[in-house]
């Protein structure tokens, strides 16, 4: 496009803002982004839309600066750039709004905003006044600009956050994941703002995994898979295809020609009593949310349950629960015909729960430990780890050497640090060890992630021979292909709900993904 | 690890840097005199002559381990569990009234042995109860048991001094202090030697506090707590008791520590008496990097650093003050010396090439608190 083009072509479709061409990006040996191409234009709300994994964030941020692309070329306004810093992004014009606030909560808004900007050393908060009073009045935030920022809403601080960015001077405003913090009412809000910014020719780019919202708001859609762009709707095609016809063609191109069902497991019919239930429980987030509402299921001996579901819609609450990790605030927790609600771990742990943690690093081992006290860890007051209040070190390193061989765990030997592990390794420790406590129920959040692919495989087929063996599974996933694989029921977890159950012989992909995206709103509409 | 490794640089770094930390703050101690027109190498001299050579000194020294080597197994315990015993003074000073208290009240109606175990309890007891409620706050309300162990100092301070100036003031006395336990039932001396059986205490308590840590299955779970706190609730351990009992253990050995300072050596509690063994308990668990037996030697170093600072004035027109500043020196040379040495580890790591593939930035860099400060014990 030369400049010397007439302008009778529509504005939005004028020129690229932003043009990311071919971008890769590789993380050991997951390739997070793969050639992949990303157009901005200038007064346009573009949602980045995906799975877990399927490379958004990575993209952004490459975008930000936070990440150095290994190849490919992003060009501004026409010139090529390289963005080697959030700050370089900024002083382009590009700034970025992620899930975690960077405000600090006991300065006001106005200290907030101008914090960072070139005034010298010295603060001078009466020369940007008068412009932020302009834009916070423009933003709905009748507060008065020197509230601590303490005082606001989430909501609020959200905008705090939009206003800091835009009053760098920032033309392509990027937003991660935000509408996961909002209430409903709060959400439209940040709708109004968005569209206000694109009147102003701001270049807006929204990833979400959200498809409701995406069709709300935005004017583009580009749809990443694995990695890759896997499809991009614009406005005109969203406009031709209506609503349901966009959702239609989105979650085709999101879930489409996945394997319904891959018979590499046997199927299970016949399965075997209740285990372990949960009755119309409710409970918080770690931020004082609802994380769970009056969820209930039940897990059989001899299946493994599949949770399916977008990233933070409460999965990992679920899993704490099970495990007496996280306290409920309503319902009850029904293990083996007795009521363990909110016993705790170590009663639920001795009674036969096990519990595998996404979180390695920061609780499923101990850093500074060795392999085989991290082996030990959650036994370490049973036999044969200790006798009375002494520890026998000798059954902790044999307790060690046999699930090193068992679960081939790659490691020097038993006494070293568990921190020079690879991810995969610690993994399978981490399974060796709950299994080892022979459990009746197993519960595991995210059991593959960021593991190659042999040693997932590993690990899902040590599942399902778990289950074989008339053990309950309850595995929680975001990643759709493995709970397809080897689940015998799947749920679908919503905003803190299963929203719908499926047994193996009735799964239904595509209804699968779209009440992982939009809950019983979709499904509801979609019956209509 | 098998023994070539063990004997490689690298696992002796973690010593090393203590010993590098001490060395840089004699050496930046050294520039402060040379620039305040002192005699540094004649200072030194009249520290090392005075703290170990000199015969007197010498016996001075080991009396001054006792204390520190008590102090610094309890405070051991509360760090290695991530608790900031900042209290360790005013639990000292409640254990030392009490013990006082206890051995005067006692003394010449019960034997000796029986006395100096009642009067140990007492000490125990009293370190004990003014760890309580930090200990009841950090628990029960989460609060920052630094903040609430420092303050319980100030009150200990004007609590023992007003009980030393009204109930337990020896009536015979204008001084306000406790009655004097006579010279005759005091700790007595280890055979040979002017140095009395508290020092035998204190090695005995460091030792029992290396066993604690090295076979037990509550120093396994104070490990843990302290290394990984989330880590210990996901291992479904009573975290907060396990802490809490943490600080009331490191209270009581501070109180044991006071009461063998009055058995062995005061005598009596005098109001506002206080050696200030906390701050140095600090500086020496940290340089010992959190290993118990290693609280030995540097208990004698840091005990030989007080007793010849205390002829500095005198012999080298040195203030004692110098000998706090040397360990504050110590303290912050030790911090950059572990600084380097992490570096170290990313930089021979990247040499020799990493074990395995990591694909988890997290995996690399999931180092934090207590991590790195410690040798492996």
């Amino acid at each position: 496009m030369t400049d010397g083009m007439p302008t009778t072509q529509p504005a939005p479709e004028a020129r690229p803002i932003v043009a990311m061409r071919d971008i890769d990006k590789r993380f050991g040996p997951v390739q997070a982004n793969d050639r992949v191409d990303l157009t901005l234009y200038p007064g346009e709300i573009h949602a980045v839309l995906g799975e877990n994994g399927a490379g958004k964030t990575t993209l952004m941020n490459i975008l930000s600066g936070m990440y150095q692309p290994d190849s490919g070329s992003i060009a501004l306004d026409g010139t090529p750039v390289t963005i080697g810093s959030p700050s370089e992004a900024l002083a382009l014009g590009i700034g970025t709004v992620y899930q975690h606030f960077t405000l600090v909560p006991n300065l006001s808004v106005i200290e907030n905003v101008m914090l960072g900007t070139k005034t010298g050393f010295v603060l001078n908060l009466s020369r940007g006044e008068q412009q932020l009073n302009e834009l916070l009045a423009g933003f709905e935030l009748n507060t008065d600009p020197t509230t601590e920022v303490r005082h606001l809403s989430i909501g609020q601080r959200q905008r705090v956050e939009i206003i800091k960015v835009l009053f760098r001077g920032t033309r392509v405003l990027l937003l991660d994941e935000p509408t996961s913090v909002l209430t409903p009412s709060e959400v439209d809000g940040l709708f109004r703002i968005l569209h206000r910014l694109r009147e102003e020719g701001v270049s807006v780019v929204i990833i979400t995994h959200k498809l409701e919202e995406a069709l709300d708001v935005s004017d583009r859609v580009t749809i990443l898979r694995g990695g890759k762009n896997v499809g991009e709707l614009g406005p005109a095609e969203i406009v031709a295809a209506g609503r349901a016809g966009a959702r239609q063609q989105i979650v085709e191109t999101m879930f489409g020609g996945m394997p319904a069902a891959v018979e590499t497991f046997q199927q299970h019919v016949a399965t075997g009593e209740t285990l372990l239930e949960l009755q119309r429980v409710s409970a918080m987030g770690d931020r004082g949310e609802m994380a769970i509402r009056d969820l209930s299921l039940q897990l059989r001996a001899g299946e493994i349950y599949g949770i399916a579901g977008v990233d933070g819609n409460g999965q990992k609450e679920l899993g704490e629960i099970i495990a007496g990790q996280r306290k409920t605030t309503s319902g009850q927790l029904i293990f083996d015909g007795q009521d363990f609600t909110n016993k705790g771990v170590a009663t639920l742990s001795r009674a036969g729960v096990g519990y595998i943690t996404d979180d390695r690093m920061g609780e499923g081992v101990v850093p500074g430990m060795s392999v085989a006290q991290n082996a030990a860890l959650k036994t370490i007051n049973r036999a044969p780890f200790s006798k009375g209040f002494f520890l026998n070190r000798k059954a902790i390193e044999e307790n060690a050497n046999a699930l090193i061989e068992q679960f081939s765990v790659k490691t020097p030997s038993a006494d070293t640090r568990i921190t020079l592990l690879s991810g995969g390794n610690i993994q399978k420790l981490m399974l060796a060890r709950e299994l080892a406590m022979n459990p009746r129920v197993i519960v595991c959040n995210k059991p593959t992630y960021g593991l190659d692919l042999k040693t997932a495989q590993f690990v899902v087929k040590t599942l399902r021979e778990e289950a074989d063996s008339g053990k309950a599974v309850l595995l929680i996933s975001s990643e759709l292909d493995e709970i397809l694989e080897i689940s015998d029921r799947i749920g679908v977890i919503y905003n803190g709900e299963i929203v719908e159950t499926f047994d193996r012989t009735q799964i239904d992909v595509e209804t699968i993904g779209r009440l992982m995206l939009s809950g019983r709103a979709a499904a509801q509409e979609s019956a209509a | 690890m098998n023994e070539r490794a063990r004997l490689s640089g690298i696992s002796l770094l973690p010593i090393a840097s203590s010993v590098m930390a001490i060395v840089m703050a004699f050496v930046i101690g050294g520039i402060f005199l040379e620039a305040n027109g002192k005699d540094a190498l004649h200072a030194y001299r009249i520290l090392f002559e005075r703290g170990l050579i000199n015969g007197d000194g010498l016996t001075e020294t080991f009396k001054k381990m006792a204390p520190m080597l008590i102090v610094s197994a309890g405070l051991l315990i509360a760090l290695r569990a991530s608790v900031w015993n900042i209290g360790i003074d005013g639990q000292f000073m409640v254990g030392a009234l009490l013990a006082g208290v206890a051995g005067a009240h006692l003394s010449g109606s019960v034997p000796n042995p029986l006395m100096w175990s009642i009067a140990a309890i007492a000490g125990i007891a009293g370190g004990l109860l003014w760890a309580v409620v930090p200990a009841l706050l950090m628990v029960k309300f989460k609060l920052n048991e630094i903040i609430t162990t420092l303050l319980m100092n100030y009150v200990a301070v004007y609590v023992t001094a007003w009980l030393a100036k009204g109930p337990f003031k020896d009536p015979d006395r204008v001084a306000p202090q406790t009655p004097k336990i006579p010279l005759e039932d005091r700790l007595p001396f280890i055979p040979g030697t002017e140095v009395h059986i508290g020092l035998i205490v204190g090695l005995i308590s460091v030792v029992v506090v290396a066993i604690l840590f090295r076979s037990t299955v509550y120093g396994f779970c104070l490990d843990v707590v302290g290394r990984n706190r989330r880590a210990a609730i996901h291992a479904g351990f009573p975290v907060g008791r396990l802490a809490g009992s943490a600080l009331l253990l490191s209270g009581a050995f501070a109180g044991l520590a006071g009461a063998n300072d009055v058995l062995g050596i005061q005598g009596l509690f005098k109001a506002n008496w206080n050696p200030g063994y906390g701050f140095t308990a600090f500086a020496l668990v940290y340089l010992a990097r959190l290993n118990s037996l290693l609280i030995i030697p540097f208990a004698f170093f840091f005990s030989f650093l007080l007793v010849g600072g205390d002829s500095m004035p005198r012999r080298a027109d040195v203030p004692t003050y110098f000998v706090e500043m040397l360990e504050g020196l110590m303290l912050i040379c030790f911090a950059v010396a572990v600084y380097l040495e992490r570096r170290w580890h990313v930089i021979s790591e990247r040499l020799r090439g990493r074990p395995d593939d990591r694909v988890e930035p997290e995996t690399s860099s999931g180092v934090e608190s207590l991590e790195g400060l410690e040798a492996s014990s």
